[in-house]
């Protein structure tokens, strides 16, 4: 499987010395590496030891014909692919030879830029196959055991506890080991938290999709709870050089549970000024039209990859910022947010640009006067008694 | 001849790897670390470690498994022991490392967390060291 900064390599095969020189050349330009043998016993030496992404090899030969190495480079290595060199006049056999599994062939006298398209194609295939072996394998080992991933996820922090305890447990006490203690210690705690954490938003994800915890659904007024969450995260934000904005109507009434908007619009807001940078801002809007209400979450944070977006509502999923700064979290909070969404009939949506900030768009079902009641005294809230799922 | 043996730990827990790393570094090892996969396939291919540490599930998903394949496909590293330090199970067959993985049979496998001292044993033990 190709990694970042290692060269995938393609080994060449062929008794015809310019073959080898040229072919070499080539690759090497492409960026790969590449590594020549002039005959198949030697060639599937090479394999074993070299382990390639790609094999080319001709199929007119002396010693082990080309045939033959098809089928014990794949021994070796299903994986590796497989391109046959052959002559004009054999079109024959390079149709046998893909029936013996090689996946694409060249006609000599082949091109620099022939054997560069059958390359790039045939290494995009190999890609291809590897990340869905890899796939495969993650799906059955993770998903199938989704219990056996979360208490992992719970004892992750539990083991670096205990680690340093056991260290701590062995380390004499002088001065040159006072501070090193200090700070294993303040980590212990900082993980304490992290386990806390973990276990108390995994219990609102369980609650929410096991439904207990709409308690009510009540008539609620989005502008009041945004409000109230936005002056509780003020001294966070100022902390963090982030300005708050809100700009909400009067009124944003949806049917709901007061508690789970709390949740959704916390976790919302939290990121956006978490996931920021210093001088950025966080804007809340709201508007109402068509029975819908829209808020948006706006940040001019770090942005999401495009790449992480599919999996962005994922639990446990959280993006790898290399270079920038670690920021605490669960990854299961945007989980409780769709959950919480759903539930009410309503829809979320994220954009964003990696850098640049993100902007995270919830639509939810506005709240409507019950048919037929008189609309000053629902005001009152008399009309929670009023079923609407 | 280096005359410390050098380990490389593969792991995305920070805490984990300061602390075991401690240990091993205060008796007598050099240890460098790798954050996940890459960087794990990166500095073995460069610093040709003695021995390596691997976690299994990294960026949330179980990169480990890959990053042992990745290692064995150079020839320079096939044989280098690699030693497992997991959480995600406590016994090696609930990992079925695909065959192709590398997996060879002077591997250990470890549950998280380790006994620091049943470790360092087997890693001397494994280097043909005398404690
Ligand atoms: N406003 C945002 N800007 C940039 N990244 C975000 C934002 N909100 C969420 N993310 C990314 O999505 C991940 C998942 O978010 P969430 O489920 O709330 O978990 P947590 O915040 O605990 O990591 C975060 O770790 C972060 O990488
Ligand atoms: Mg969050």
């Amino acid at each position: 499987m190709s990694q970042p900064g290692v060269p995938e390599t393609v080994l060449v095969i062929d008794d015809d010395y310019a073959i080898r020189l040229s072919c070499g050349k080539i690759l090497a330009k492409m960026g790969l590496r590449a590594e020549t043998f002039e005959d198949g016993a030697r060639g599937l030496d090479g394999v074993a030891t070299a382990k390639p992404d790609m094999v080319i090899v001709d199929l007119k030969m002396p010693g082990i014909s080309g045939m033959e190495v098809i089928t014990r480079v794949h021994e070796i290595d299903p994986q590796i692919v497989i391109v046959v060199i052959t002559g004009y006049a054999t079109i024959d056999t390079a149709v046998q030879a893909m029936k013996c599994g090689a996946y694409d062939f060249l006609p000599k006298p082949f091109s620099p830029d022939e054997l560069r398209l059958i390359v790039n194609r045939g290494l995009e295939r190999r890609r291809l196959a590897m990340e869905s072996m890899r796939h495969e394998i993650e799906q059955t080992v993770l998903k199938r055991r989704f219990v056996t991933f979360v208490s992992h996820q719970l004892r992750t922090p539990l083991v670096a506890i205990h680690q340093y305890l056991d260290v701590l447990r062995h380390l004499d006490q002088t001065s040159d080991t006072a501070a090193r203690r200090q700070e294993w210690l303040d980590r212990c705690l900082a993980r304490i938290d992290e386990l806390q954490n973990l276990i108390a938003d995994w219990l609102t994800l369980a609650r929410v999709e096991g439904g207990t915890l709409f308690k009510e659904r009540v008539k609620v007024d989005l502008n009041q709870v945004i409000r109230e969450i936005l002056k509780t995260y003020q001294q966070m934000a100022e902390a963090e050089n982030v300005l708050l904005e809100a700009s909400l109507p009067d009124g944003l009434f949806v049917w709901g549970d007061r508690s789970c908007m709390s949740v959704l619009f916390d976790n919302l807001i939290t990121n956006a000024i978490k996931y920021n940078k210093p001088g950025g801002s966080v804007t809340v809007s709201g508007t109402e039209s068509r029975g819908e209400v829209v808020i948006t979450v706006a940040d001019t944070g770090v942005g999401i990859p495009e790449e992480c977006r599919p999996f962005l509502f994922e639990e446990f999923f959280r993006v790898k910022n290399d270079g920038l700064k670690k920021t605490a979290g669960t990854g299961l909070g945007l989980p409780i947010c769709r959950k919480i969404v759903s539930e009410m009939g309503g829809t979320i949506h994220v954009e964003s640009e990696a850098g640049a900030g993100s902007t995270f768009r919830v639509r939810l079902p506005a709240w409507r006067e019950p048919e037929g009641a008189d609309g000053s005294q629902n005001h009152a809230g008399q009309a929670a008694n009023i079923d609407c799922r | 001849m280096r005359d410390k043996p050098r380990i490389l730990i593969v792991d995305d827990d920070d805490d984990f790897v300061e602390a075991v790393a401690f240990v091993l570094e205060a008796n007598g090892f050099t240890v460098s670390r790798g954050r996940d996969g890459a960087e794990g396939i990166r500095l073995a291919k460069m610093e040709r470690p003695d021995l390596i540490l691997m976690d299994i599930m990294m960026r949330e998903r179980t990169e480990g498994f890959f990053t042992i394949h990745e290692i064995r496909r150079d020839p320079a590293l096939t044989s280098v022991p690699i030693f497992v330090l997991s959480a995600f199970c406590t016994r090696l067959p609930d990992f079925e490392i695909p065959s192709s993985g590398g997996w060879l049979s002077h591997d250990m496998f470890f549950a998280k967390p380790v006994d620091t001292g049943q470790l360092l044993e087997k890693i001397r033990q494994r280097l043909g060291q005398t404690a």
